[in-house]
């Protein structure tokens, strides 16, 4: 019997310490000429909460688009930490994350895979740049 | 620290069931230090903004502060009081929150900044208060960004020092807890392996 109070109190702290870093995901993303259209741009959060865009960072990133891909980008940009701690992958959907990553850290970025890779100190100069803009996703997989 | 055993029957279900165990505490683990790392990332780079923000804020008001008393002892506090009634406008900040690994950060933007203190007129007026106007913006921003980092930095300080006890715990006393029950109950399982290949030698040596 206090096996299965163990196990069940090591359950519920993975599935309550997932619940907790991950209650700043999104519902649902939105495209960034969506965003526009709002007084306050912002997205629903997995908490409920709302998650308020900068109105700054939009425009920084109006700068660095085209219109086209005002349409396809979607927000906030998510990343998730890599099985390597000096490294974060970001996920890209379509190219223009990958343009926009690229922009920012002022060098040429190739996304494998949907999957962007950056170092540690490249991840602190993008969320200086985009705070709001940019998400976590905690996972209790490794992501490759 | 000797790690303390487990007190479980040395059974193979055990042993699997502390194997299982070991994998979930291992999984938390991992999540909270990979939070811990992102949140102390983020502690330090919202330091060393709220140091600049800081360093902004004293230099523009130091010298907001000068251009107004030039522009105070120009006019005279009375006629400067008469110019800059009609300029009063109500900033309007945006408040909201934002989610870092779980913490919730207030944010703060300050919107339509560009009519502010902008009522007086320009012909009766030195530039030295166009110069303090100016300034003006400049406090307003920087009040509304240290506001913001300040609450941040008091926000990921507290949850650091809850995700280190958490880790720490799982490092130190958890998962060093069950790898060693667990070597313990495989070296149980070894012994009594030999024990048993004892047995038959010794029984087959009798029957011979």
């Amino acid at each position: 019997m206090p096996d299965l109070v163990y196990e069940k109190m090591l359950q519920k702290c993975v599935k309550g310490e997932l619940r907790v870093v991950n209650a700043g995901l999104p519902r649902r993303r939105k495209t960034l000429s969506s965003l526009l259209g709002e007084e306050y741009p912002h997205v629903l959060c997995c908490d409920g909460s709302a998650h308020l865009f900068k109105m700054k960072e939009l425009e920084y990133l109006i700068n660095i688009t085209s219109i086209d891909e005002q349409e396809v980008l979607l927000l906030p940009i998510l990343i998730a930490l890599a099985e390597d701690p000096a490294e974060a992958v970001i996920i890209c959907e379509h190219k223009v994350e990958e343009h926009v990553i690229s922009e920012v850290l002022n060098m040429p970025m190739v996304t494998v895979g949907g999957k962007l890779r950056i170092y540690r100190p490249q991840l602190v100069l993008l969320r200086k740049v985009l705070k709001t803009t940019t998400q976590y996703v905690f996972s209790s997989k490794i992501v490759v | 620290m000797p790690q303390q055993l487990i007190k479980v029957r040395p059974t193979k279900i055990e042993l699997v069931k502390l194997k299982r165990r070991l994998s979930l505490a291992q999984r938390v683990q991992k999540i909270v230090r990979d939070r811990l790392s992102i949140l102390t990332m983020e502690f330090l780079e919202t330091a060393r903004e709220a140091m600049e923000a800081k360093e902004k804020l004293i230099g523009s008001f130091s010298e907001g502060y000068k251009a107004l008393s030039l522009a105070s002892g120009y006019h005279g506090y009375m006629a400067l009081d008469k110019e800059l009634i009609a300029s009063e406008v109500d900033p309007k900040v945006i408040a909201g929150l934002r989610n870092i690994a779980g913490v919730r950060i207030p944010s703060f933007e300050l919107r339509n900044n560009g009519k502010i203190m902008k009522g007086y007129s320009l012909v009766d007026t030195s530039s030295w208060l166009d110069y303090a106007a100016q300034l003006s913006k400049k406090w307003l921003e920087a009040i509304v960004e240290l506001a913001e980092l300040q609450r941040s930095l008091e926000l990921l300080g507290i949850e650091i020092n809850r995700a280190k006890r958490v880790t720490n715990a799982l490092e130190y006393i958890i998962i060093p807890g069950l790898q060693v029950t667990i070597n313990y109950l495989n070296m149980k399982f070894e012994e009594r392996d030999r024990e048993e290949k004892t047995r038959l030698k010794r029984v087959k040596m009798l029957i011979a």
